[in-house]
């Protein structure tokens, strides 16, 4: 598959990359690892006039730890977080989620701050221009209806990251720059609960740090797939345990994930809790699962991570 | 649209080429430096006949851009072999019958070759997790990881 033509254009400092932005009228598009963007290009799902290299941004590669914090950058490798003994002490829930997503070759190309920040998907979305023209543009492509739920004006594209909903278990917080300044927001505030729109970010921030407290947690991180390797989560649950209280994220239903909290743990809350998430849960045909058994399996992943979780984390 | 000076180090080789901005890694190797050992298959990432090392670690030249990788050392399964001498995991891929349509092998090999380079002697399950990266429809993976598992006990 071809690329359309475009300009490429490598940043080496973030000004640089936000100058560069304004240049082309914001007719431009970041690119760090590219194993999310790429494709959407070559699917002509996004047609920049410029891609913007942020892999010569030097200061979005570090790691290190700030006060009561770990600052992660958002360049750095999905691969390469996962060497860190740190994130498997300490944050069992962020680690597991890293080992999950994809596969091994694609998490030495990811980056954590792209795969944040991939776009949400759908059976009807992710396809060629020849398929979607002869089926009709969705909400999402800037059409009228939901090719899926016929006549909804809300697009019900999932949200597939496995990074994001364990980062937000953990508090994790992101720093944004833009030219207007910086802002920090808990990551699910970056979440706008609409498909068509995934992202709160306004036109050319870029993601600068993603902030996460440091403090020992307990952990687990449960995906539902076809494949053992190289798939997308068609459910995907996050579980953390910090201070006697837990906090849970499902992905992979709708446009961002779910949030939960428990103040105590135990049989009862945490049963409550699953059929909490259950009845949230509104799964729709647009992946390649029926519905209603990604929506079953919402309570069972639940459970098991906190069974896991009890009985030491290993799977 | 203008095009972009790029300096590459290919299979041990030296090249200085003019690609267009958009041009993919798999494109440049295959159409300019007519290495075709990286094939060109789903091209959105997914099956990894792609594969090529860059800078020593596997990656789908099909979403590089080339002058993402301006400066790096890339290696093609064509760069593999020592003179008329197979590097030993071709040897082991053909004495295994680890090839059947031969679509994926490069890939594999390749995503095989960096996992060896950073650990000699791996275990059965890391060989089946990082081979996982690649997928092949004919052979079942048995002959492949048998293949992997052959090379990694003759290291010293």
């Amino acid at each position: 598959m071809i690329l359309p033509k475009f300009d490429y254009k490598k940043a080496r400092t973030i000004e640089e990359a936000l100058e560069l932005y304004n240049k082309y009228n914001g007719n431009a598009l970041y690119l760090a690892g590219g194993t999310d963007l790429v494709p959407l290009i070559k699917l002509r799902l996004f047609q920049p006039q410029v891609v913007i290299d942020l892999k010569g941004i030097d200061g979005l590669k570090d790691i290190k730890k700030v006060n009561n914090s770990i600052v992660v950058g958002p360049n750095i490798t999905l691969f390469e977080l996962k060497q860190s003994s740190f994130i498997k002490d300490y944050l069992p829930c962020f680690f597991e989620s890293l080992e999950a997503t994809s596969c091994e070759t694609l998490q030495m190309r990811g980056t954590i701050g792209g795969n944040i920040l991939q776009n949400t998907r759908c059976l009807q979305y992710n396809k060629s221009l020849e398929w979607r023209t002869a089926r009709g543009f969705c909400l999402k492509m800037g059409g009228q209806v939901c090719n899926v739920v016929p006549n909804s004006k809300s697009c019900f594209s999932n949200y597939c990251g496995d990074n994001a909903p364990s980062l937000m278990t953990l508090d994790a917080k992101a720093k944004l720059v833009s030219p207007g300044g910086e802002r920090t927001v808990r990551l699910e505030k970056l979440f706008s609960k609409d498909g068509r729109a995934p992202f709160n970010i306004k036109p050319g921030e870029i993601l600068k740090e993603i902030v996460i407290p440091l403090k020992k947690t307990m952990g687990a991180y449960e995906k539902l797939t076809v494949r053992g390797s190289i798939d997308y989560p068609l459910v995907g649950v996050a579980v953390t345990v910090k201070d006697k209280a837990a906090r849970i994220a499902v992905t992979g239903i709708g446009p961002s994930p779910h949030i939960y909290e428990l103040k105590e743990i135990n049989e009862k809350s945490i049963n409550d809790m699953a059929d909490q998430a259950y009845e949230d849960a509104r799964p729709i045909s647009n992946a390649v699962l029926t519905p209603l058994y990604r929506k079953k399996m919402v309570p069972v992943l639940i459970k098991r991570a906190f069974k896991r979780i009890s009985t030491g984390g290993g799977k | 649209m203008k095009t972009i000076k790029v300096k590459l180090n290919v299979n041990n080789e030296q090249v200085t080429l003019q690609v267009k901005p958009y041009e993919t890694l798999l494109e440049t190797l295959r159409e300019r430096l007519s290495l075709t050992g990286a094939k060109e298959s789903c091209s959105l990432g997914s099956c990894g006949a792609c594969t090529v090392l860059v800078n020593g670690t596997p990656m789908r030249s099909c979403l590089i851009l080339t002058p993402e990788v301006d400066g790096a050392y890339i290696t093609t399964v064509e760069g593999l072999k020592n003179g008329e001498k197979l590097h030993p995991l071709q040897q082991a891929f053909m004495e295994k019958g680890a090839v059947q349509c031969g679509f994926c092998t490069s890939g594999m090999i390749l995503t095989a070759k960096a996992l060896l380079d950073r650990d000699k002697k791996p275990e059965k399950k890391d060989i089946v997790k990082t081979i996982s990266s690649n997928i092949c429809r004919c052979t079942g993976y048995k002959k492949i990881i048998e293949a992997v598992e052959e090379v990694s006990k003759k290291a010293e």
